[in-house]
């Protein structure tokens, strides 16, 4: 049997959705363990004194992705048929902004705002209530910014593409980058604890 | 060596596993198996007689009204050809120029020719490629324009096939088609002129290579 199983016919469109809600429940309840249905606490990674956020960010990344490349290589799984989105690199840049400003705004990303909502937070049901509105607007400026959404297209690729680099090498790297990040991320809170005890006295 | 293993939180034990994958992946080579065709004969002949890896014009032209875009059409046949007409949305890769397009394995491709020839044969080169999401275009663009663009509406229908041509109509109309009525098959009717290649309203009529796919976070 070889991954992924919907585009080697496993299951139809249905079972997929099916499985999709799983996933997303089970995406949602981890969430929620982290502790990310708490706006502070996701707010607190923008003044860097809880940097659990970029933490468990980096160990899902590297997580996948070390998930996806053993897979692979032991053929269980063919990396080709995995789905990359499109890159778009102006228009990603400044939506990426645009998320960040709404991140720190509301204090929530639009994941977390659904796990704090089915937990009864009422300031995630305005901030979804926000981000359905923010929806329907960009649908009817869509016409207006057609163009710019897909401008700078750059297809679907891979840092092993842009690089020139060997696939292992760059999981490598990843990896040590992630490693860095933590050990500096822990560093940074602590400074932060220090100085914030600093202040208090 | 063991008592500083027992003595890692688990976080540094599971960095230090992180970092250990990490470096086996130095060596353990690339992800990607070649580009060495293999076919599963058995595979593939049980896809042939399921008919999974056919799409229905009328399911063709429900997804190019709807705006759908997780899909990119293929037109199979030459430049010329492609130029005079082709479907709303459709991107040219002649047969020969198969082996150079930009398809991706992890996109859904959905071929088309005149016929249906073609597209078979295209399709099993495809999946030879290891290609998995595929579809035939069922008839070809012979079909496309029997069912959709040109569809014949017998006369005295029933109040249930009324409705039912209802819609092909209004569909023909969306591709700048015309619904013939009436029962003249025969050869004596004029050649129909194909549409202009900006005919659907409101749709993308021109292929944009670069569509947008909703698929993904």
């Amino acid at each position: 049997m070889m991954a992924p199983f919907f585009k080697y016919g496993l299951f139809g469109d249905d079972v997929s959705l099916v499985v999709a809600f799983i996933t997303g429940i089970g995406f949602g309840f981890f969430l929620e363990r982290g502790g990310f249905n708490s706006a502070k606490k996701l707010a607190a990674q923008f003044y860097f004194t809880d940097l659990t956020v970029f933490k468990v960010m980096f160990t899902a990344i590297i997580t996948a992705m070390v998930g996806l490349y053993y897979l692979s290589v032991i053929g269980f799984l063919d990396l080709s048929l995995v789905y990359l989105t499109p890159t778009f690199l102006l228009p990603q840049v400044v939506g990426g902004l645009l998320l960040g400003f709404g991140f720190v705004i509301g204090g929530y990303c639009p994941g977390t705002s659904c796990v704090a909502v089915s937990t009864g937070r009422i300031d995630a049901m305005v901030y979804l209530g926000g981000t359905m509105f923010g929806i329907l607007v960009f649908g009817e400026v869509f016409p207006l910014v057609s163009n710019f959404y897909v401008s700078t297209p750059m297809g679907q690729i891979t840092l092993p593409q842009i690089t020139g680099l060997p696939y292992g090498l760059l999981v490598f790297l990843v990896v040590l980058m992630a490693l860095g990040g933590f050990v500096g991320a822990e560093w940074v809170e602590r400074k932060m604890a220090s100085k914030k005890a600093g202040a208090a006295l | 060596m063991k008592d500083f293993y027992a003595n890692l939180s688990l976080n540094k034990k599971l960095g230090l596993f992180a970092f250990v994958l990490g470096f086996l992946a130095l060596f353990a080579g690339s992800p990607y198996h070649g580009s060495e065709a293999t076919v599963n004969a058995k595979e593939l002949a049980l896809i042939v007689e399921k008919e999974v890896d056919h799409v229905s014009v009328q399911t063709l032209a429900d997804w190019i009204i709807q705006g759908k875009s997780d899909f990119r059409l293929i037109d199979l046949r030459n430049e010329k050809d492609f130029a005079e007409y082709h479907v709303p949305s459709a991107e040219n890769v002649p047969l020969s120029g198969l082996d150079q397009s930009n398809l991706q394995h992890n996109e859904k491709i959905i071929l088309y020719s005149d016929g249906g020839i073609h597209s078979a044969q295209a399709w099993m080169l495809l999946a030879a490629k290891g290609f998995k999401g595929v579809y035939i275009l069922r008839g070809g663009l012979e079909e496309w324009k029997d069912q959709i663009l040109f569809p014949h509406i017998p006369e005295n229908l029933t109040p249930a096939q009324v409705v039912e041509f209802a819609k092909t109509k209004e569909v023909s109309k969306f591709f700048g088609g015309a619904p013939q009525s009436g029962g003249t098959t025969d050869a004596a009717t004029p050649k129909l002129a194909m549409p202009k290649l900006e005919a659907p309203a409101g749709a993308q009529s021109k292929a944009a290579p670069t569509k947008k796919k909703k698929e993904g976070c």
